[in-house]
């Protein structure tokens, strides 16, 4: 696949009807601080990262892949070298009130439910909340 | 089943054994007020949440299936109604803890597998 296409699937991606590409959240690295212990990368589900073999350090190579609000690399980073644009519920408090996205969030929610029916959950079938 | 083959495919995390880590959800019902967007925001293979419609509230049912250090659910939370029962300091603790040639070994292996990842 080449970078085109690439960022076109990148591109058409939604968070609950809104568009990836109108929002910036991704992951930079202090590379001062980095050790290159390649824990980010092997975080990161979503190939945020990259590798550079000469280097034996990571990369961030695709920011549009990034999660929305997710700071998991950052936290597991045993060198606090990654930081994001700002705190993360900051931000999608932000997102969620300037896109209004609570009816696409429950339209999301009914069509995953629909697809994982043993998530539906009987409120008498007891305290399932936290353990 | 499918259910025991994702908690399999999650009961090691680097070399710890993941229920050895504290590091999943906590819902306060009371504050929780149903939205459903932490539901939907766990991803679908790791999908920790329920849904209980009866009581219009997010539920947390596969604790163990949380990715250590994920708190997206949380972030997405407008009415803090989860919450973990360990910090950032608790997870690169564990960070810390991992042996270098466990990490060395995944990531190779995850190199040679995804030799797209490579620069």
């Amino acid at each position: 696949m080449s970078a085109d296409q690439g960022s076109q699937i990148v591109n058409k991606k939604l968070w609950h009807g809104v568009y990836r590409t109108q929002l910036s959240w991704y992951p930079t690295i202090n590379d001062d601080a980095c050790t290159g212990c390649g824990l980010c990368l092997l975080t990161c589900g979503n190939s945020v990262f990259k590798w550079n073999l000469q280097e034996g350090m990571p990369l961030v190579a695709s920011p549009q892949k990034c999660v929305l609000g997710c700071t998991t690399c950052g936290k597991v980073c045993p060198d606090g070298a990654i930081s994001f644009p700002e705190n993360p519920a900051t931000f999608i408090r932000n997102v969620i009130v300037k896109y209004k996205v609570y009816p696409k969030v429950k339209e999301d929610l009914n069509e995953g439910l629909a697809k994982f029916p043993d998530h539906l959950v009987d409120s008498h079938g007891g305290d399932k909340n936290g353990k | 089943m499918e259910e025991t083959k994702m908690a399999s495919e999650f009961a090691v995390w680097h070399g710890i054994n993941r229920s050895e880590i504290n590091w999943h959800p906590i819902i306060d019902p009371n504050k929780c007020t149903g939205c459903g967007l932490c539901v939907v925001t766990c991803g679908e293979k790791r999908n920790v949440f329920g849904y209980d419609l009866q009581a219009h509230k997010a539920v947390v049912l596969y604790p163990d299936n949380c990715m250590v250090g994920c708190n997206n659910c949380q972030v997405s939370c407008l009415w803090n109604a989860i919450t973990y029962p360990e910090d950032v300091d608790y997870i690169k603790g564990l960070a810390r803890n991992i042996e270098k040639e466990t990490i060395d070994k995944e990531l190779a292996n995850k190199l040679s597998k995804n030799p797209d990842l490579i620069l």
